[in-house]
């Protein structure tokens, strides 16, 4: 008789561990990969600050964003585009606007994201937008009909408020 | 055998069935909202300019009609006396009023927008004006000129080349 009561066990608690360790997993490779992402995508800038600008949101299109990476005294260091990074010389600016060819060959109304520091000087912004500019001639040389890329310049906005 | 043992036995056996367990899987909707919400908080701040490169622009300003004249672009020369935090000299290229910061520039330009309130009128909406900061000028003050001219209700704004 107390064979039979132990075969069939005392009622207890089960806690079903299975789809909590699935779950964990399925969000910790969410987690790596957004990151990475994100690290890719946005240098940490400290952005231009407007008060209730005349901005708009960023549109969920496919876009490429050039982060321009401050040096000393407000000179860019370099310009990144993803995983790519050019140095801000005249190597590294032909190397930009031929990476920016390239992507704009496949895809002539590309949005393109520009983040530059606040501090970063005007002479070191120039070169990604004049890079840009020439990019879409190139690719325009390329494809044989007008390339119209979409320049997008990021801010952060504040409320007066 | 007891009383109580016999109780026990004739318990009856839980059927074999298939059983969700549903408080993980809340925990973990939950999580995954908190972090929705948290990203959301970071990304708001974020806004952009659309910036019509000069192909573009010159696309778009072809007159129809042959014998209307070009507009003459209003050029706005910024220059920064040092860093974002520091102060920026704004002149308007030609016989205006000078502005004394780009409060003054966004006044001067919505005064003089045509259909804008209280307006003197002399510009369209569409008037090319061209943002022109010297090299050393901070992003922060080129930027600013920009919205300035942009709040003030003009489509038509391009940065030049830097002096």
């Amino acid at each position: 008789m107390s064979g039979r009561l132990r075969r069939w066990g005392a009622p207890g608690v089960h806690a079903n561990l299975t789809p909590m360790i699935d779950v964990t997993f399925l969000l910790i490779i969410f987690f790596v990969l957004v990151s990475q992402i994100v690290e890719v995508e946005h240098v940490d800038l400290r952005l231009p600050t407007l008060i209730e600008p005349a901005t708009a949101a960023p549109e969920d299109e496919q876009r490429l964003v050039i982060n321009i990476v401050p040096g000393p005294a407000g000179r860019a260091a370099e310009y990144r585009m993803g995983t790519r990074a050019f140095s801000a010389d005249a190597a590294g600016r032909a190397a930009l606007r031929s990476a920016l060819a390239e992507a704009l060959a496949g895809n002539p109304v590309l949005r393109v994201n520009l983040r530059a520091d606040r501090e970063t000087r005007y002479e070191g912004v120039y070169p990604a937008i004049e890079a840009l500019t020439q990019a879409a001639r190139d690719a325009a040389a390329v494809r044989g009909q007008p390339v119209t890329p979409r320049l997008n310049l990021v801010v952060v906005t504040e409320s007066r408020l | 055998m007891s009383a109580e043992a016999r109780l026990s036995l004739r318990r009856p056996r839980p059927a074999a069935g298939v059983s969700l367990n549903l408080t993980s899987m809340i925990d973990v909707t939950f999580l995954l909202l908190v972090y929705f919400m948290t990203v959301t908080q970071f990304r708001t701040g974020e806004e952009v300019y659309r910036l019509d490169l000069p192909e573009r622009a010159e696309g778009r300003d072809q007159p129809s009609d042959p014998f209307q004249l070009d507009d003459e672009p209003l050029r706005i020369e910024v220059a920064g006396m040092g860093g974002a935090d520091a102060g920026v000299r704004i002149r308007i290229d030609g016989p205006w009023p000078q502005p004394t910061g780009t409060a003054g520039l966004h006044d001067f330009l919505r005064s003089r927008r045509i259909g804008a309130p209280g307006s003197i009128g002399l510009f369209a909406a569409d008037h090319p004006i061209i943002v022109h900061p010297t090299g050393t000028t901070a992003w922060q003050h080129a930027l600013e000129a920009f919205d300035a001219a942009a709040r003030a209700g003009y489509s038509n704004i391009t940065l030049q080349p830097p002096s």
